[in-house]
């Protein structure tokens, strides 16, 4: 378990060590989650305690968001001026970005196909 | 006593408390969008912030341990896409497509309708990473000089709305082929569109965890080189 905490923190670490070096708008962990990746690609290999830490991250994503949530209680003022335009914004780029990646997807998925178009239970992680 | 209002003890069990009975409401509703255990406990804690006159500042040092564990759950959203390689390799060129189109689609169009209605800049910073997973849209509202909680609960909002429209909305457009449909959810509704994804067909779910994966990525990669060229 600990090697495994490690590993996720060192990503983390590394990635904001990189940010801090190029001044890049990229986040710290989204760096990291590019380091995990190249990691798992570079050193294959079953690591089951790895799946099961990041599995229950996941799953409990939803409450780590909850205290940033709260902070809206200091947003009063730009919710009055701004609330409608963010409503309107958000929901109308939803949908239009739900659009535009569904028919391009199928789009792309008709004129090149997928290079093996039945999908098998090889997908399933090996 | 009231020293206790200051402690992480308090807000931790607190804040855990509030979720846990949000998110029992939510399990026992079948896990309908509209009851999302943040967006209900959200409201109970600040009442109870406005009710004790806690400073926002102090519930937000006391709860740092929950929100520490956002940076390693980032990190370990690779895990997933590494497990689908394989699918990602097959269908290569329609997610590459679809996603760069998805992701410009959402920020192009998040960031124009809101400054039509004369935003300022800060509250065009949260709204930018709009279509990514929260916790990665908290980073980049930070990295652009937003504001984190406006992000936040944006995120929230469209996850909401994408998961509750999608399956009218992709009828309606006539796309039937569950990959496309459950990596369109994904791009633009994160989370909660993927769970709703789930509901309906595996793949489809797999494919919206694929897009909310990779668009985090794409959308964060997109906007730094916005600010490089700005």
């Amino acid at each position: 378990m600990l090697p495994t905490i490690f590993l996720l923190l060192a990503c983390q670490l590394l990635g904001e060590t990189f940010h801090r070096l190029t001044g890049l708008a990229l986040p710290g962990s989204v760096i990291g989650m590019i380091l995990l990746f190249a990691w798992l690609a570079l050193v294959p290999r079953e690591r089951p305690t790895l799946t099961i830490v990041t599995g229950w991250l996941t799953a409990h994503l939803a409450v780590m968001f909850v205290p940033a949530a709260v902070g809206l209680v200091n947003e009063g003022e730009a919710l009055k001026a701004d609330g409608v335009g963010l409503v309107v914004a958000t929901a109308i780029s939803t949908f239009l970005t739900m659009a535009v990646t569904a028919l391009v997807f199928r789009w792309a998925l008709n004129r090149f196909g997928p290079l093996d178009t039945v999908e098998t239970e090889s997908d399933s992680p090996a | 006593m009231t020293g206790l209002l200051a402690t992480s003890l308090f807000w931790l069990a607190v804040t855990l408390g509030v979720f846990e009975a949000a998110d029992t409401v939510s399990k026992r509703s079948g896990r309908r969008p509209l009851l999302h255990p943040v967006l209900w406990s959200t409201p109970v804690l600040i009442g109870l912030l406005l009710w004790t006159g806690t400073p926002y500042e102090t519930y937000q040092q006391a709860t740092f341990p929950i929100s520490f564990l956002l940076g390693p759950a980032v990190v370990g959203l690779a895990v997933p896409v590494w497990a689908q390689r394989a699918r990602i390799r097959r269908l290569a060129v329609p997610i590459v497509l679809a996603l760069g189109a998805g992701a410009i689609t959402s920020i192009v169009s998040a960031v124009g309708v809101l400054s039509l209605f004369g935003a300022p800049s800060e509250i065009l910073a949260s709204i930018a990473p709009r279509a990514t997973t929260t916790p990665v849209a908290m980073a980049i509202a930070g990295q652009l000089g937003g504001v984190p909680a406006l992000a936040a609960v944006i995120v929230l909002f469209a996850g909401v709305i994408g998961a509750m429209f999608a399956t009218p909305l992709l009828n309606l457009l006539n796309v039937r082929d569950y990959r496309a449909r459950g990596f369109a959810v994904g791009v633009a509704a994160h989370g909660i569109g993927a769970a709703r994804a789930f509901q309906v067909d595996s793949t489809a779910g797999a494919m919206a965890s694929l897009g909310m994966a990779l668009n985090a990525a794409t959308t964060a990669a997109l906007l730094s080189i916005l600010v490089l060229l700005v």
